[in-house]
């Protein structure tokens, strides 16, 4: 148990995944910029440096809190992790632990929101407003594009979810439209272009981060990585779980290429589009998005009903 | 909601020069503004007064960094002037082809930069990859990707064979419909749109009463462009269209600048093809004659204006620039009202400013 929790699915996994990850992310959206990219061990060299940096915090904000943010918010996705099957191999699981999931993967959130607040700088306040916003906008279409497979299966357990579709097909054939809200909630829910208005270069600076150093904004870094492998692992599981489509491949390896898949479609964003208004992404998120999503809630309670 | 102050500058990311805002914010809401300037005050033109008239041609040179060649051409058209000197066409035509590469080169600079403010780092990495060719058929020519030291007084210092002409001509071939790509998704892309579309709206009447100038000016329907309006050779023998657009709002601004692009691209080809046969330059006497002349020119931002007032030695007893970013750097008050805090970077970088013009 120790081993699994540790070792494999668990924690050092988890944490070369987020660091190859980071390094196919940059790669690829590098070749569709015509530029080259980093070599495979920038991600570490990167993690490595910043480790090494002096950690600095300006007066007026409380150590601890600054301290604990960060530690709380990768305890808080590594724990997700923890409930996210990977191909066959699973740590945990029970009726239920979707929304256990679900909960853990909004706490980084809250925390990253909590970073800017406490903070003195002006950059990292309007960062951190901008964050909350960013989650009342993205945050209910996510969840109720991924409650979708839950309907359709009729469980909130991710492994019975994956079961249910190795007796179907993909639930991203059935439910292409929740599939593709669950892609857009993923961007904002991990801050990536083009949603990445909570850390916007040219407006905010670094957003919430931009008085972290150090020890803590590598904390920081690594869980948006681990956010991110968390992430992509959670809507394999639940829209491209495992299925005969791969025929004899491996089934751990299968799901390797298809989280790969997902991490491209999230970098061809990346590439493809400017980045949206606070305002903008409200009216997209509620206007847009919301309903979608209730119609595609609507239509898996018609058909698993 | 409570009201907080936020500085932009002298060092920001969205600025590429010291310049400082004090943004007064209320939310995400921009309510108020103010601006500092002279940060990269270098006293150029007390120096010149110091400097013969030779020499000033370098000091010229760095009023800015990125359409150097067009302060040299002002410069020494004025001091032409003054000296009464038949510059040879075929330095006239060399010292138009700089120009209009050096045009194409900001221009691409500066849509990297909005892209890059508003998040579009594919358009900025393509626009900065586009804009090498440009660079490097300057270094091929001159010697220099940014500061040619191409114009003399009486002309200029290089030449050119037909070999190298063709060469031109092929690289200007690649780079045409990259610049087309650019244009089409300047003008088609929504995202790009939905962040550049009616922000910073600058009025006809707004346009007169600041004279605004240049692609900011053209943007918002003033039809003026002094290689057309007041033609210096050989302007007057070549044909191009001025692309002006009614809307006022930074995605015109992209879209002008892309076309002017374009243009330029066109003008190049026109020069290069029509070059004529002759020597670049003229020897020019070193003390020149009192009198006083004003220059101007059209600069990638707009109408540079150079005023020269000669003594009859060997050093101007005054010359005073006046650069478009110093009276387009007026209107940003006006644009910076009741705006998204997001939508700064797209006004400020939408006057495409250059502080180093400015500031001298």
């Amino acid at each position: 148990m120790l081993l699994k929790l540790l070792i494999f699915p668990g924690f050092l996994f988890l944490f070369l995944c987020a660091l190859f990850f980071d390094w196919v992310d940059r790669r690829m959206l590098a070749r569709f910029q015509g530029r080259v990219g980093p070599p495979w061990y920038q991600p570490v060299a990167d993690l490595i440096k910043l480790l090494a940096k002096e950690d600095i915090l300006p007066t007026g904000v409380n150590p601890l809190t600054a301290a604990v943010l960060p530690m709380v918010s990768l305890a808080a996705v590594l724990t997700a992790g923890l409930y996210i099957p990977f191909g066959a191999f699973s740590t945990a699981s029970f009726e239920g632990d979707l929304i256990v999931v679900l909960f853990l993967l909004s706490i980084p959130a809250l925390a990253y929101f909590l970073a800017g607040w406490i903070s003195t700088g002006v950059y990292s306040v309007l960062g951190g407003s901008r964050a909350l916003l960013q989650y009342f906008s993205y945050e209910v279409p996510f969840l109720m594009a991924l409650a979708g497979p839950a309907i359709l299966a009729g469980s909130w357990s991710i492994t019975h979810i994956v079961d249910y579709q190795s007796q179907t097909i993909w639930i991203a054939l059935m439910q292409p439209l929740g599939f593709v809200l669950a892609i857009i909630g993923l961007i904002g829910k991990l801050k990536r272009d083009p949603l990445d208005i909570p850390k916007a270069k040219s407006e905010v600076v670094a957003g919430s981060l931009t008085e972290f150093s150090g020890r803590k904004l590598a904390l920081w870094h690594l869980t948006m990585n681990m956010q991110t492998v968390v992430g992509i692992f959670l809507l394999v599981n639940l829209f491209m779980g495992q299925s005969s489509v791969f025929g004899p491949i491996p089934a751990f390896l299968s799901f390797g290429l298809k989280s790969v898949g997902i991490l491209l479609l999230l970098s061809t964003a990346s590439a493809l589009y400017a980045r949206l208004r606070i305002d903008q992404l409200a009216t997209l998120g509620w206007r847009v998005l919301a309903p979608l999503a209730l119609v595609q809630i609507l239509v898996a309670t018609w058909i698993g009903g | 909601m409570s009201k907080i102050t936020v500085p932009i500058g002298p060092q920001h990311p969205l600025l590429k020069e010291p310049l400082a805002f004090s943004l007064t914010l209320e939310g995400e809401h921009v309510i108020e503004s103010a601006m500092r300037l002279g940060y990269v005050h270098r006293g150029i033109e007390r120096l010149s007064q110091e400097r013969t008239y030779v020499q000033n041609v370098h000091l010229f040179e760095r009023v800015c960094g990125i359409c150097s060649h067009i302060h040299t051409t002002t410069y020494c058209q004025g001091v032409e002037a003054l000296l009464g000197l038949e510059v040879p066409p075929r330095g006239l035509y060399l010292r138009a082809l700089l120009c209009e590469l050096e045009r194409i080169h900001s221009h691409l600079l500066w849509l990297g930069v909005q892209a890059r403010n508003i998040g579009f780092d594919t358009i900025f990495m393509y626009a900065w990859r586009d804009r090498e060719i440009v660079l490097d058929i300057m270094e091929d020519l001159s010697g220099g990707r940014v500061s040619h030291a191409v114009n003399i007084i009486g002309g200029v210092r290089i030449d050119l064979t037909t070999e190298h002409r063709d060469v031109i001509l092929r690289q200007l071939d690649t780079l045409e419909p990259q610049i087309e790509t650019l244009l089409d998704v300047v003008e088609n892309e929504r995202s790009f749109q939905a962040r550049t579309r009616n922000i910073g709206v600058l009025s006809l009447e707004q346009i007169r009463r600041y004279c605004v100038v240049g692609p900011v000016a053209r943007a918002s329907g003033l039809d003026m462009d002094l290689r057309r309006d007041a033609p210096t050779p050989p302007y007057d023998r070549l044909k191009f269209r001025v692309p002006v657009r009614y809307e006022g709002d930074a995605w015109a601004r992209t879209m002008v600048r892309m076309l002017e692009t374009v243009e330029s691209v066109h003008l190049c080809r026109q020069i290069l093809t029509t070059l004529p046969d002759g020597p670049t330059s003229v020897r020019a006497k070193r003390r020149v004659p009192p009198g006083e002349v004003v220059s101007r020119a059209e600069a990638p931002r707009g109408e540079v204006i150079y005023y020269i007032r000669s003594d009859g030695s060997d050093k101007p007893a005054r010359v005073k620039v006046r650069t478009p970013t110093l009276t387009n750097l007026i209107t940003l008050p006006d644009q910076l009202q009741n705006i998204s805090m997001a939508d700064v970077s797209v006004v400020l970088s939408g006057v495409d400013l250059c502080i180093a013009c400015a500031d001298r």
